[in-house]
């Protein structure tokens, strides 16, 4: 042999022992969260008091419990949860769990992962592998829209939905789930979901706004381009309208061709879905539409979409 | 700093002399028409350590590191945790690096070197995924007094054939040998410590009163 190292100091043991210092750390804030008839699944000790985990495996609204690394077992309350986004907000009281530390960079393809679940009280479980694919924004049903989305191919054992993926620090950079690509495990970037938690814990649910119509893309002809006065290539035409909706009060009809929303331009479902988040919801908002050719602009009550 | 292009190199050159330093102590297990499984020398005096469903029935050979087949001889069995200890009339045979399997951590890089389907010395990484136990069918005679054994869970690709053969840390030392796959992706493995005890036991030199039928 060549090398002049000691069999006990390469730098594959450098590596295996941050690695396992990273489990040991990010672990510490990996919780059990008991909530649903299946095996219990995991969650993430996100601030002081408050559990972040899959809105999928907490099924329950009451008789939820939270085992904490150190074996304690805690009930737990529902603080906020949005299936939009398979997440939800826990509150546990009295016990505490060390908090995680968020990743600082966005992740990269091809970067080092953990993913961490604690779905049995007999310890932290990891699988390792990269981050696969970066990709986003995609529709999740129940209009539910993520901006962004992770792939890893960490293998995500059963119970590991909740928990984190982390990387060689330790510090999170996502939130697993197999709840929303049917049964595929997706990643919710750490600061997604974190955005998504402050709502959750302002308000206890996301607001997502309801139009009541069926939509399909179209190409918007250079002409009525030039009658809008923009390039926009593609609009929203309207196939349904369903009757007493926001949409119908507000004098929408089918062939319209749906433009813009609140003065964003409207290219394509996702920028649709994407723009009736939030504080629009409730309010009176103009949707711009296609008409005939001509632009024209309707006053719309935006509903809330019940979850 | 550290080039990414240097590091890389650097762990890939670190990971080549693991697996040479545990490919010298590798051994293919067959068992005439029933297949073949992965061994790995235990310790001097041609002892080897395997699966014992790799053993239980057939005409057993071995396939030394050298590419040399020989006889093989059943010392000591323990269907409960799937060990068994064989001997060949090779007492050369470099034994392999041992590991202490009790300071094992979640997340530590590991590799498991075997024969997956009859691809020779194939070697497959991944991590310590957990720890835990598994249940046994319960003592079949009075002298065994266990209902579960202790388990490395691990993230790292197995196929048939790599039954029996080690599983290392990043030195090379063996943590455990390679039993199982649960769900297709999960491995397990049987901790060194515990291979190490029924090797004791087997032999006559350690303190256990447990009975190894032979």
């Amino acid at each position: 042999m060549t090398s002049s190292q000691s069999p006990t100091d390469n730098l594959l043991t450098q590596l295996s022992d941050a690695m396992a210092a990273a489990v040991a750390r990010a672990g510490s804030g990996t919780v059990l969260v008991d909530g649903r008839r299946r095996m219990p699944a995991s969650g993430i000790a996100y601030a002081s008091g408050q559990i972040l985990t899959a809105n999928h495996v907490v099924e329950r609204d009451e008789d939820i419990s939270v085992t904490l690394p150190d074996g304690t077992q805690v009930p737990a309350s529902v603080a906020g949860r949005d299936s939009g986004s398979d997440l939800a907000l826990l509150q546990i009281k009295g016990a505490k769990a060390a908090v995680i530390e968020s990743a600082p960079d966005e992740a990269r393809v091809g970067q080092l992962v953990l993913a961490l679940g604690r779905p049995s009280p007999e310890g932290i479980q990891a699988s390792l592998g990269v981050i696969s694919a970066v990709g986003g924004p995609v529709r999740t049903g129940r209009g539910g829209l993520l901006e962004r989305y992770l792939r890893t191919d960490a293998i995500p054992y059963p119970g590991f939905s909740g928990g984190p993926l982390v990387d060689t620090a330790g510090r999170v950079v996502g939130l697993n789930t197999s709840g929303l690509a049917r049964g595929a495990s997706l990643v919710i970037p750490i600061r997604l979901a974190a955005q998504i938690a402050e709502t959750l814990a302002k308000h206890g649910h996301i607001r997502r706004g309801f139009l009541g119509v069926r939509t399909q893309p179209v190409e918007i002809p250079s002409a009525q381009q030039s009658a809008l006065k923009r390039e926009q290539e593609t609009g929203l035409l309207l196939v349904g309208v369903e009757k007493g909706s926001p949409a119908d009060q507000g004098g929408l009809i089918v062939g319209d061709i749906i433009v813009a929303l609140a003065g964003k331009p409207v290219a394509d479902p996702d920028e649709l879905l994407a723009n009736l988040v939030g504080d629009i919801v409730g309010k009176a908002a103009p949707v711009e539409v296609l008409r005939g050719g001509q632009p024209h602009t309707l006053q719309v009550t935006i509903g809330e979409r019940k979850s | 700093m550290v080039s990414v292009l240097e590091l890389s190199s650097n762990v890939a050159d670190a990971l080549a002399e693991v697996v040479q330093r545990v490919q010298r102590s590798l051994v293919v297990v067959h068992n005439g028409r029933y297949g073949a499984g992965a061994g790995v020398v235990w310790r001097l005096g041609g002892y080897i350590v395997t699966n014992y469903h790799v053993v239980a029935r057939g005409e057993l050979r071995v396939t030394l590191p050298d590419g040399r087949q020989t006889e093989a001889r059943l010392v000591a069995q323990e269907p409960e945790w799937d060990l068994a200890l064989l001997q060949v009339d090779q007492a050369d045979l470099p034994g392999v690096l041992i590991a202490d399997s009790r300071a094992l951590q979640t997340g530590q890089i590991v590799m498991a070197i075997g024969h997956p389907w009859g691809q020779r010395g194939v070697v497959t990484a991944g991590i310590v995924g957990g720890q835990g136990k598994v249940e046994t069918r319960g003592p079949r005679s009075r002298q065994i007094a266990y209902t579960s054994v202790p388990v490395i869970r691990t993230d790292v690709r197995l196929a048939p054939g790599n039954s029996g053969g080690p599983l290392v840390n990043a030195v090379g030392a063996v943590l455990g040998i390679n039993t199982m796959i649960v769900g297709g992706d999960l491995g397990v493995a049987i901790p060194s410590h515990i291979v190490d005890g029924f090797v004791e036991r087997s032999l006559g030199d350690g303190s256990g009163s447990r009975e190894v039928s032979v």
